[in-house]
């Protein structure tokens, strides 16, 4: 078993696999655009100074801006 | 005829607008769910002698609701005697994210609402890769599937005609876990009509809207028994739902590479750029700045020209007295000083336009969050705010794009603190009389200044926002998700029709106030009690003895000025306005100016008996104005009225006072609420008054 990574620990171009959440007060908002385990995600660009993140959901094909956090809540399996 | 009532639903950025366009033509209207202030669009399509009334509800990703538009859409759905409940539910998707559109289709049939499903943008599926075997969707949403293109309408009369497919039976698609069944049958006891989602959806809502308090406290206390959270029951709904549906759609959708998102990703890597971003983000804010300055410039200088000449035909070609003066001073003035606005809207409103419909606008928000969220504001006030410096007009109404109801609120409150157009007629004066025209380590102090007077915009405004934040109660978390969605070309007929909105949103709604202040400072300022107003000869004259004819007649204006109610008013505010260091003249130029603040410098024109006319980018005028203010002197200091204290006192007035009744016109509008009107007003000039205060105490 790998060691889970909060999404906004993720580098810039990283690869990973949603695998849960750290709690449960992320809206539900963020599992209808895609943050659902299984998602494989790609981290696209990281706005500066702990700025917003922007994530590739790839099933989708979308992109998908969220802010640091709330990625500390998302957590993932590095591909 | 027959009536049916069509609801199209739907994410965000999949074409819902444009083919809601295509449905229904120019036959829409835009207007407010009653009592709040969520955008309604309604329009209508006729088909064999059946009238469908369709609604574009809000954009939104599930029926769960994160804001007031998720909000209303799922009363829409949920409450049978609401009006706007649809006989039918069209569900509108793109190719790509087929499964976001399936789960909220999914959601809505097991509501027990019929519903048949549209994909649109099906002209993108060969550049993004994708192949969908219609027959097996169609088998597994137990639907009609139709294919549009809402750009050049392909698809639309079919799926009109297909408003009367007759819609089967469906049975849940999902099965709920096991372990919520105790809470879900005792929650099924309190709606035993509805069916099994309906009664499991209530149990995962925490909204009082949807049904009476008391039935949401039985609600809330079976959730308690059960120690369950809504946040929980919906978490997991969406990932079983998603599992579901991802799993179903390996064997419907063939996927190769999508070229469309390489594009996509290649202009990103520029525009999102870390430092490039930001400077092509501020090049293209300045640009806009820049046109609207520009281009608006003679197109304003147009309109009041033909409003002057209005004024003068209707002037001179009605009988003389009150009513011609009120129809041309009071009423056309009013009217004009609405419609000189529009080019800067409808300039500013096509930029925004253009950047929503490029999908840019989800990339500045990106970029800008940042340094917003510390203020309790969200990247998407940059829009507004930065409008604010043009005219905080359309800029208050630019707000209507953020979602969390606390940022929007803030985002408007606080828009007016920033540099409007306005507000440089006034400055230029001031600063022209009280800063010395002289140089300051190689700059020029007035420059200077007025430079200075932009920076305190910002800092009022964002430092307002860091006071505001502390004191409004959120109702809902601060979050922040959104979609970037590829590149595209703007849709000319979106574009259009959205400047056409919101100026003319902006003419009606604002108007109507503004007019109606226009014509009560024009009453205030044409009648008096006495007959120091009505018959001023004789009062100058006795006053004056020495003064010949041709001078009084001079004085006669500024003495009906005087005596006119607004010149009671401003010597009644005197007391107030002492502290600050101005006399009732400025008072008069205060209360007048509230109409809008450009009109200060032409009622402190009339006060001074200059003539209302001056134009202050006239030079020999300006120098006539200045030498006859600097000539003043205030009878209650026995100093200059405009000296050092007065001059910086009074630039912090106008830079903080909600000097301007047109924006609270709007903002009435845009919150729907007078209660933050009223407290922006008061906010604003309580700050006014106090900075004058201190900056007039210290200096003089």
């Amino acid at each position: 078993m790998q060691d889970k990574i909060a999404l906004d620990k993720l580098n810039k171009g990283d690869e990973a696999i949603i695998d849960s959440f750290a709690n449960d007060s992320l809206p539900a908002k963020f599992y209808e655009l895609g943050f659902a385990p299984g998602s494989i995600i790609k981290v696209k660009h990281k706005a500066p100074f702990n700025g917003p993140i922007c994530i590739n959901i790839l099933h989708d094909d979308s992109l998908i801006a969220i802010r640091k956090s709330e990625a500390a809540l998302i957590l993932a399996r590095k591909k | 005829m027959r009536k049916k009532t069509i609801a199209l639903l739907g994410n965000p950025n999949v074409g819902k607008t444009s083919l809601f366009n295509r449905i229904t033509g120019l036959n829409q209207k835009v207007g407010n769910y009653p009592g709040i202030t969520v955008e309604k669009r309604q329009g209508t399509a006729k088909l064999n002698q059946t009238e469908y009334t369709i609604i574009d509800l809000p954009g939104t990703y599930t029926l769960f609701p994160n804001s007031l538009d998720e909000e209303v859409v799922l009363n829409t759905l949920l409450q049978k005697e609401n009006k706007d409940f649809p006989d039918l539910v069209v569900v509108v998707s793109e190719p790509s994210t087929l499964t976001r559109g399936i789960i909220i289709y999914q959601q809505v049939r097991e509501l027990g609402l019929p519903a048949i499903f549209v994909i649109n943008m099906e002209d993108e599926m060969a550049d993004k890769g994708l192949k969908i075997d219609y027959d097996k969707l169609e088998s597994y949403l137990k639907t009609k599937v139709y294919r549009t293109n809402a750009r050049n309408g392909k698809g639309i009369d079919t799926l009109i005609a297909g408003f009367e497919n007759q819609i089967g039976p469906y049975f849940g698609s999902l099965s709920l876990p096991q372990q919520y069944d105790q809470a879900l049958n005792e929650a099924k006891k309190l709606f035993p009509l509805d069916t099994e989602y309906k009664t499991w959806m209530y149990l995962g809502l925490d909204a009082q809207n949807t049904h009476g308090l008391e039935t949401s406290q039985q609600l809330a206390s079976i959730r308690a028994k059960y120690q369950l959270s809504t946040q929980q029951l919906q978490k997991d709904e969406a990932i079983l739902r998603h599992e579901k549906v991802q799993q179903a759609l390996t064997a419907i959708v063939q996927k190769s590479e999508n070229k469309k998102l390489s594009v996509t990703e290649k202009i990103d890597e520029v525009l999102m750029h870390p430092i490039l971003g930001y400077v092509i983000f501020f090049g293209i804010l300045f640009f806009i700045f820049q046109a609207i300055y520009a281009w608006s410039g003679p197109v304003m200088d147009a309109v009041d020209a033909s409003f002057a000449f209005i004024g003068e035909f209707i002037g001179s070609n009605f009988p003389e007295g009150p009513l011609n003066d009120l129809l041309v001073n009071g009423i056309i003035a009013g009217i004009g000083g609405i419609v000189i606005f529009l080019p800067q809207i409808i300039i500013l409103f096509l930029f925004i336009a253009i950047m929503e419909e490029t999908g840019y606008m989800s990339r500045v928000v990106f970029l800008m969050d940042r340094w917003l969220k510390p203020f309790g504001l969200n990247g998407k006030s940059v829009i507004p705010l930065m409008s604010g410096a043009a005219c905080a007009i359309p800029a208050v109404m630019a707000a209507r794009n953020i979602e969390n109801p606390k940022e929007r609120l803030l985002t408007m409150l606080v828009t007016p603190f920033m540099t409007c157009s306005a507000r440089l007629p006034i400055y230029i004066v001031i600063i022209g009389l009280v800063i010395p025209d002289s140089d300051f380590l190689g700059f020029n102090l007035q420059g200077i200044t007025l430079f200075a007077m932009y920076i305190l915009g910002i800092v009022g405004a964002l430092g307002s926002a860091l006071v505001l934040n502390k004191i409004i109660k959120s109702v809902r978390n601060s979050f922040l998700i959104f979609e970037l969605p590829t590149y595209k070309r703007p849709d000319v007929k979106n574009v259009l029709n959205t400047v056409w909105e919101k100026s003319m949103g902006f003419l009606i709604g604002a108007g109507k106030i503004i007019l109606a202040i226009s014509i009560i400072l024009w009453v205030l300022g044409n009648f008096g009690p006495n007959d120091r107003f009505s018959e001023p000869e004789k009062y100058i004259a006795a006053e004056n003895p020495q003064l010949s004819e041709e001078e009084i007649q001079l004085e006669v204006s500024a003495y009906k000025t005087e005596y006119s109610y607004l010149g009671y008013l401003g010597r009644g505010i005197e007391p107030a306005i002492r502290p600050l260091g101005y006399d009732w003249k400025i008072g008069i130029g205060l209360l007048a100016s509230f109409a809008a603040r450009e009109v200060f410098v032409g009622t402190v024109a009339v006060v001074y008996s200059l003539g209302d006319d001056v134009d202050i980018e006239d030079d020999t005028q300006k120098a006539t104005l200045f030498e006859r203010m600097k000539s003043e002197i205030n009878r209650n200091t026995g100093l200059p009225t405009y000296n050092f204290a007065t001059g910086i006192s009074l630039l912090l007035f106008y830079a903080f006072a909600m000097q301007c009744m047109a924006t609270i016109g709007v903002v009435r509008k845009e919150t729907g609420s007078w209660k933050w009107t009223l407290i922006q007003a008061g906010f604003m000039t309580a700050l006014a008054y106090i900075a004058a205060l201190i900056a007039y105490q210290i200096l003089k």
